[in-house]
């Protein structure tokens, strides 16, 4: 009997995170929450050393199932840095909405390592425990508050998200049943050599682009997304919007781009969720009054720019994801942090009762219109830098369609976005005045947030050299 | 690396994040004293240049994905890059001597936007540009949206939908230009070589692209509806206006960028394109006449100016094309001058009543034309001085308006007598509309008694009228800028026509 191939130091990342969870998950007997957090803190930084320390090794474990490549710790950076801001932003929430129980961060980072996990997967079962490890953390997060919004939306996200798991693990059967394989690679050779039981494979490959669209908030199946984003404590919100989104977008990205880009019959269908994501996820988002909500659905819409990547081919689609992901994760999480410090309650808060919060709290309201802008892609902000790579990635496979589609839509967003921007400085304040609950270390975060915005934009080679290969590399 | 005009389109950005560490009293005079050395570099350009070429700068910016930094400058870019170097100081500084302590964003933010300006006019990259282009639109809309009237954010929010609107539908046509034509980069000469092997039925779609977003900045009908607001609800003095009338480059792009890559389609379908700029002149002139506001008046008086631009441009003749770079440059001196003119009336009226500038009704009031008549009694000078840029503005000869308009019809008349027939009307209509306007306020009995010129506002006005006037007498110094330019593009267009 052969040992496991087991190469520790590949899994480094993910161990320290587990190891860091575990302890976070016993030590609140014995220790403050505040060093709770600290510690989780601590522990993210580690991994994320261990990251860039594993940067061009390309390592990898049980038999090529876990595969550490530049993709994976790319993405696994954004996951960890998207962790970091949620930790410093629930300190905040707790100046509102008084202490809860310490396990928020042991749950915080046990999601954490699913989504790793999912990003480093190879293999299909692997790809789907991570899957689950994330999804089961993020029912609990979201509703981890004793208010009713929030029970009701982590009742909602576990009801529908078990559904579209169920829907994704039938996909990964009729891919096993048509293939044989569970291995990225090994299906993508079995695909081509029988193209017999191809049918078999399309129908699940349907199956598992509803699984996942679902998770990233593609049209029609983003209907929770509103409700559970709004309901969810801000912390929690931040970091589905954030890294379970770049966690469930790598899965895809690895799905569709290495084991089943021969396949056809996915692709229409993918062209029509994501012309209607785009367009759902942008007219709805002018509608809404709560500034929470409207992020929601503004975070609908990116799903489906980053979705053109899905359909582009991996050499431009991959780093054009990875950087588009970095930039919305600044972007938004800045944004979050931002909202989570501003709001009263964990509802959010109107649009409209942002009037005059330039002069009010000149720092808060300049970071926010920062990222807002950013989001809105107008240049020479990173979200302009994310657009043009996607946009030109879909354009050379041929979607000139969805393109313009995208463009157009995104003209569209520039209002929904601009409006807090005008309302925080062009408007006379309210008599109602907003609440400033920012804590050095969230201060801290929207700064680095801030910086990375400007220099992602203006100096986008930062990134995309390291990571221009990736998409060719994967693609082999 | 020439570090000489990279310098010169950053300083002015520069000098706005060190303006935010001057004290808010200082701020205005610390612009415009680096606004002036600024124009000395601009000028160091201009003498220093026989050949160009010397100034540009290519490096990667994307590099593997063909986007480079790439700016230069030639005779157009400079000579529109000059006027906005001089312009911008003067206008700050006219800002400093009605500065009442609540203007101190208002530097750093003109400031920012003299440098996108600059490098919309550097640009020599397709990406680059459109990074220029819309990243000006940030300050613009803090501007209007900061110092503007009560329902400037309508109007700042129909801008920059009007113009990203435009402007991404000009983004996927650059990545659509670049993939089709198999370019390796998107720097202009690149595209231009490889830009004929693209069918033309796609150049058709990838022109309207880019003519889409040019329409909105130049601004040609029907995608001018933003502008009359943009200035009727901006800051009263017209130094915001006067940012607004150098942002203005929709003409610049088109003859730049659109005309150059797409010589067949514009030669092909040149009479949608000539009759879309002269009913653009004749219409804005004909509305300009029902307009009972300064500073709406002003507005549609621009668009009629930039539709006989683009008329110049579309005419795909050496006159025309030159033409149109004469008055887009030289309606950014006296339209700006007339803005500050309008600024400089604004302030007198409303003294006149003891109204509150803060207060919409009396700012109405003092905007409106015709209700102060009779100025030229008690201002004389001032009158002369308004009269002055009016004429130019109308293109009177003698004075820097005229060269522009003649060309542009001389260049029209050639390509097609009918469109120079519907244009030529324009300049009657204009004369028509500034006349009027003029005589309401400035003659006719007067109903009032205003201050002439301070000494302030001579200082912010003899520049321009030295200029108008200058340039109106000898402009041979302008024409030898753009002839060159000129004839390389129509080189292009003629090459493509054969």
């Amino acid at each position: 009997m052969t040992p496991p191939d087991v190469n520790v130091l590949s899994l480094m990342p993910i161990l320290v995170v587990l190891i860091t969870a575990v302890f976070a998950t016993v030590l609140p007997f014995y220790t403050t929450r505040r060093g709770i957090a600290g510690l989780s803190a601590m522990g993210l930084v580690v991994a994320l050393g261990w990251t860039v320390a594993l940067w061009n090794q390309r390592l990898s474990s049980f038999n090529g199932a876990f595969l550490a490549d530049n993709f994976a710790l790319g993405f696994s950076v954004i996951l960890i840095l998207a962790g970091i801001a949620a930790i410093a932003s629930s300190s905040d929430g707790i100046v509102r909405s008084g202490s809860f129980p310490a396990e928020f961060y042991a749950i915080m980072l046990y999601a954490i390592c699913g989504t790793m996990l999912l990003v480093h997967s190879k293999d299909l079962i692997v790809m789907l425990i991570g899957f689950e490890v994330m999804s089961l953390s993020v029912y609990i997060l979201t509703s981890f508050q004793a208010r009713q919004q929030s029970e009701e939306a982590g009742m909602k996200y576990f009801l529908l998200g078990s559904f579209a798991s169920a829907i994704l693990i039938f996909g990964i059967a009729l891919v096993f049943g048509g293939t044989g394989t569970f291995a990225l690679e090994a299906i993508r050779t079995a695909v081509s050599s029988s193209p017999a039981n191809t049918p078999i494979v399309a129908v699940g490959a349907l199956f598992i682009l509803i699984g996942f669209g679902f998770k990233v908030a593609f049209a029609p199946f983003h209907q929770w997304t509103p409700d559970v984003y709004t309901g969810a404590p801000i912390a929690v919100t931040q970091y589905m919007s954030v890294g379970v989104k770049a966690a469930a977008f790598a899965g895809m990205l690895r799905i569709f781009g290495e084991a089943l880009p021969s396949v056809a019959g996915w692709q229409t269908p993918a062209q029509f969720l994501i012309a209607l994501t785009l367009m759902i996820g942008n007219l709805a988002a002018l509608r809404q009054t709560n500034f929470k909500r409207m992020l929601a659905y503004s975070s609908i819409a990116h799903a489906g720019y980053i979705g053109l990547a899905v359909l582009s081919s991996p050499a431009q689609a991959f780093p054009a994801a990875l950087f588009y992901m970095a930039a919305y994760a600044l972007m938004n999480a800045g944004a979050f942090a931002v909202l989570n410090s501003i709001s009263p309650s964990d509802d959010g808060i109107k649009v409209d009762s942002l009037a005059g919060l330039g002069s009010r709290n000149p720092f808060l309201a300049s970071m926010l219109a920062l990222f807002l802008i950013a989001l809105a892609g107008i240049p020479p902000l990173a979200g302009f830098m994310g657009k043009y790579l996607i946009f030109a990635g879909a354009a050379q496979a041929g979607f000139y369609g969805l393109v313009i589609l995208a463009a157009l839509t995104s003209a569209v967003s520039v209002y929904y976005y601009l409006r807090p921007v005008a309302l925080m400085w062009f408007a006379e304040p309210k008599g109602f005045a907003l609440p400033d609950l920012s804590s050095g270390m969230s201060r801290a975060v929207m700064i680095v947030c801030a910086i990375g915005v400007v220099l992602l934009g203006v100096l986008p080679s930062l990134v995309t050299n390291l990571v221009a290969n990736i998409g060719i590399i994967a693609s082999r | 690396m020439n570090w000489v005009l990279i310098a010169f389109i950053f300083v002015p950005l520069l000098v706005a994040f060190l303006s935010l560490a001057v004290p808010k009293a200082s701020r205005g005079k610390f612009a415009v004293l680096a606004g002036v050395a600024h124009l000395a570099l601009g000028v160091y350009i201009w003498l220093g240049g026989s050949s160009f070429e010397k100034f540009s700068t290519v490096v990667d910016w994307l590099p593997g994905l063909g986007v480079k930094f790439a700016v230069g400058t030639d005779g157009v870019s400079l000579l529109l890059s000059l006027v906005t170097a001089l312009m911008v100081p003067l206008g700050l500084y006219y800002l400093t001597t009605r500065d009442d302590g609540k203007l101190a964003a208002f530097y750093p933010l003109a400031l920012a936007m003299q440098t996108g300006i600059l490098g919309i006019y550097a640009a020599r990259d397709l990406i680059l540009f459109y990074v220029f282009f819309e990243a000006t639109l940030i300050p613009s809309l803090f501007l209007l949206g900061r110092y503007g009237r009560i329902t400037r954010v309508k109007a700042l929010t129909t801008m920059a939908l009007y113009t990203v609107f435009g402007g991404l539908l000009m983004l996927v046509s650059i990545i659509a230009t670049r993939l089709l034509s198999g370019s390796p980069t998107f720097l202009l000469e690149d595209l231009l070589r490889g830009v004929r092997n693209i069918p033309e039925w796609q150049q058709v779609w990838l022109f309207l692209g880019f003519l889409i977003a040019f329409a909105v900045k130049t601004p040609l009908f029907p995608m001018h509806a933003w502008l009359p607001e943009f200035h009727a609800q901006n800051h009263p003095s017209g130094v915001a206006d006067l940012m607004g009338t150098l942002y203005k480059v929709g003409g610049y792009g088109l003859f730049r960028f659109a005309l150059p890559l797409f010589p067949d389609v514009a030669n092909n379908y040149q009479w949608i394109w000539m009759l879309l700029a002269a009913f653009t002149a004749i219409y804005a002139a004909w509305i300009a006449f029902a307009q009972t506001d300064f500073k709406r008046l002003l507005a549609y008086s621009g668009i009629s100016h930039m539709g006989l631009v683009a008329l110049g441009v579309f005419s795909l003749h050496p006159a025309g094309a030159s033409g149109a770079m004469l008055l887009l440059a030289f309606q950014g001196i006296y339209s700006s001058g007339l803005f500050l003119v309008v600024g400089m009336l604004e302030r007198r009226f409303i003294m006149l009543e003891g109204g509150d500038e803060t207060k919409e009704k009396a700012l109405d009031r003092a905007l409106e034309i015709g209700r102060v008549r009779g100025l030229a009694a008690s201002a004389p000078a001032f009158a002369g001085v308004a009269l002055l840029l009016w004429f130019a503005s109308i293109g009177v000869p003698g004075l820097a308006g005229f060269i522009g308009e003649y060309s542009i019809l001389l260049g029209a008349y050639q390509a097609n007598p009918w469109m120079a027939a519907i244009a030529v009307t324009t300049v009657v209509a204009s004369a028509a509309f500034a006349l009027t306007a003029y005589q309401k306020t400035w003659y006719e009995e007067a109903t009032h008694t205003v201050a002439d010129l301070s000494p302030r506002e001579w200082r912010v006005l003899v520049p321009i009228v030295a200029l108008v006037v200058f340039f109106g007498v000898y402009s041979a110094p302008a024409l030898e800028l753009v002839k060159p330019v000129v004839a390389q593009l129509y080189g292009i267009v003629l090459e493509a026509n054969k």
